[in-house]
């Protein structure tokens, strides 16, 4: 990708939008951005309780309509979800167990009995027998684990409504869980294990969940929809998924940045200098500004707005999680944590403005810049009428003068591909190619465009639009690769005329 | 300072009047501070983080001080600039305890000391290393290096660690910035 503008790349220098507030290269923080989370709310005292599994997530919700009312924390961990208030543990959610294989299940049941010898037993699962001893006493269950997690407001847009948790589990399964009863109010399939997840609306009234799969696809799942609604294919695995405005962009392995409308269609796509290793919003509320950040793996953070990069951060250490918004009494502050167990804080600066380039949907806006074309001069426009006056003869001229080639009568040139500015003079229907039908074209490189130019004759004097085959063989083979219909407009020689 | 302001200052019939800004981030304690310098009988019990700005008045034994103090929470400071003009001396408090937000206060400090109104003029300027009976907060020595004070070279400056809460350290500061201001006008 072309490199980024002067006033972007100079950014960690003198001229930084940043603050840094804060560098600690060893504070042994293991994390990902799904796992980091700023709650206005909490009591700040610092607080480290042990959990067993990895987390998944980390999401902080209001559980309940009545006082007091405080912020609870939810954070799932294998087949749990851990609710902690005040930072002390409150209650513990277990993921229900899946349904189990009926024949499984009876020949389990045989085997409990001795009715049934290992050798059979083994047959039906194709599992050992020493296997089959230890566990034939254990009741058969299975067990799933979550993925990911988000939170969806109830029934209350307000900032401090009460909010449903969604899990997205192993089995490929999201589940929306009651906010007091922990009770599974909805569930949906999905075709994969789902990674990301962004939430949208109110469970009660209309919502909206974008999930990120392990298979690279983005599904878009809408109430009362049992299976998606529509589906992203991605050109390779996400490495993150947020919701800016009404857009989704995902960050790619495959070092692109890629946005979508809300039903799937693609907005663009950008290349990005390196691997991605997270992907998370930047919401600056007070400014209505928005903006998303991609950590990457050549130890710098790009901010775009759309498509546009507008700041370059640079780190000490490959960032693999990112959470920007209010942190103690500062609003804009980025919190960032390294693949080295480090924390970043930086502070916005109360003055920086990103300039967000053009903001506009659609290609960039240096392509509707207006050029500076000079005006057509007299001896053009007079050239040009001559031109009109008198096709054929002109054209005669122009070909043999300017390309040197064995002369043909009225003709006109016809380019496969490219705009041809020869197209000026006559132009034939039913034409014929020339003596020389045949173009000899170099080797084919796909992806490329080749322009290829020849004359064809314009055989009759009717006034009808006519039509060209053009074939495109390999040499020594008869059957074409390649057969391309073009539509000749009428000439224009004989209008004129 | 001719004998006839001197007397008159002690018999106190006529005070210089002096324009002090109160400048700061948010919570670094300005108004606590103010409150403290007031007669005890017109200190007011509950502080509120201050909206906008507002303009106190209080004495020392020669000057009238009137004080505008200036929110310092982020979506105010851009009032700040518009009171440097009429402002005679500069009074910055920094919260001690809060080593996250030095980098802000250094940057709002830095933007102060570059402003068109306050660059060129040799305007006393006095720093609160406040907040010193907290727990985790830093020396007053330690603030001067993480704001760089060194690097004011033009104009007088000097930095009183404080307790608001008990009232230390601000009597200090306020004799320092009332010879400041006399030696400024004789
Ligand atoms: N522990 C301690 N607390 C203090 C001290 N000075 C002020 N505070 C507390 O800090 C808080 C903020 O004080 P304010 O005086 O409102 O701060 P401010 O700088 O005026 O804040 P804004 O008006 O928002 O700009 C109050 O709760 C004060 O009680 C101090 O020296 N020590
Ligand atoms: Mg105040």
């Amino acid at each position: 990708p072309p490199s980024p503008p002067r006033e972007i790349q100079n950014d960690n220098e003198a001229h930084s939008k940043w603050l840094d507030a804060h560098y600690d290269p060893v504070a042994n923080v293991y994390t990902f951005s799904s796992c980091i989370g700023k709650f206005d709310s909490l009591p700040s005292s610092s607080h480290e309780s042990v959990l067993l599994d990895l987390p998944a997530g980390v999401a902080a919700f209001l559980m309940e309509q009545h006082e007091p009312r405080t912020l609870a924390v939810a954070v799932a961990s294998g087949p749990f979800i851990y609710v902690y208030k005040n930072l002390r543990p409150y209650f513990k959610f277990t993921l229900p167990l899946l349904d189990i294989n009926p024949l499984e299940k009876e020949v389990w049941e045989q085997a409990k009995e001795d009715m049934i010898d290992p050798l059979t037993l083994k047959e039906i699962l194709g599992r050992m027998d020493p296997f089959v001893n230890l566990h034939k006493l254990q009741s058969l269950k299975r067990q799933t684990v979550i993925t990911c997690m988000g939170t969806l407001k109830k029934n209350m847009v307000d900032e401090d409504a009460v909010s449903c948790l969604v899990i997205g589990t192993e089995s490929a399964d999201i589940l929306i869980l009651d906010p007091e009863a922990f009770t599974i109010l909805a569930k949906m399939a999905l075709p994969s294990v789902p990674v990301f997840l962004d939430v949208m609306g109110q469970f009660d009234v209309e919502y909206r969940l974008t999930v990120a799969c392990r298979n690279g696809a983005i599904y878009i799942l809408r109430r009362d929809s049992k299976r998606p609604r529509y589906c992203v294919e991605l050109s390779s695995l996400p490495v993150g998924l947020v919701r800016v405005h009404k857009s989704i962009v995902a960050a790619c392995s495959d070092q692109t940045l890629q946005g979508y409308t809300q039903k799937g269609k693609k907005l663009w796509s950008v290349s990005l200098p390196a691997t991605p290793t997270t992907l998370s919003l930047m919401d600056q509320k007070s400014r209505g500004f928005q903006a998303v950040l991609v950590g990457l793996a050549n130890l710098e953070v790009h901010m775009y707005r759309d498509k546009n990069l507008v700041n370059i951060i640079r780190t000490q250490d490959v960032v693999n999680s990112i959470c920007f918004g209010r942190y103690g009494r500062e609003d804009s502050t980025l919190i960032m944590t390294t693949k080295g167990g480090g924390l970043i804080i930086k502070i916005l600066k109360r003055t920086a403005v990103f300039d967000g380039g053009d903001t506009s949907p659609g290609p960039p806006i240096a392509q509707s810049i207006k050029l500076s074309v000079p005006k057509k001069t007299k001896l053009y426009v007079d050239q040009t009428l001559r031109e009109r006056e008198n096709a054929v003869g002109e054209c005669k001229a122009r070909t043999a003068g300017h390309r040197g080639c064995d002369c043909c009568t009225p003709s006109n040139l016809v380019s496969v591909g490219l705009f041809s500015p020869l197209t000026t003079a006559a132009c034939s229907p039913a034409p014929q190619l020339p003596p020389s039908r045949y173009c000899r074209v170099p080797m084919l490189v796909p992806g490329l465009s080749y322009p290829i130019e020849t004359y064809v004759e314009c055989l009759s004097n009717k006034g009808i639009s006519d039509l060209i085959k053009v074939f495109v063989l390999r040499e020594g083979q008869s059957a074409p690769l390649l057969t391309a219909h073009i539509n000749m407009p009428v000439s224009e020689g004989l209008i004129a005329a | 300072m001719g004998l006839f302001d001197k007397l008159a200052g002690w018999l106190g019939l006529k005070k210089k009047e002096v324009n002090v800004l109160c400048l700061g981030l948010d919570n670094s304690g300005k108004t606590t501070i103010i409150n403290k310098l007031k007669p005890s009988n017109a200190q007011t019990q509950d502080i509120v983080p201050t909206i906008g700005f507002s303009i106190e008045k209080f004495k020392t034994s020669s000057l009238s001080f009137t004080v505008f103090d200036m929110s310092g929470q982020g979506r105010y400071r851009n009032l700040w600039e518009h009171y440097y003009k009429e402002g005679q001396a500069i009074i910055f408090v920094i919260d001690s305890s809060d080593k996250l937000r030095m980098v802000v206060a250094k940057e709002e400090l830095d933007t102060l000391l570059n402003h068109p109104d306050i660059k060129h003029r040799r305007i006393p300027i006095l720093f609160f290393a406040n907040k010193m009976d907290l727990r985790d907060a830093v020396s007053s020595v330690k603030v001067s290096q993480l704001l760089s004070l060194e690097n004011i070279k033009d104009k007088p400056w000097h930095i009183c660690a404080s307790d608001d809460l008990k009232g230390e350290g601000l009597q200090e500061g306020v004799d320092w910035l009332q010879d400041q201001i006399q030696a400024m006008k004789t």
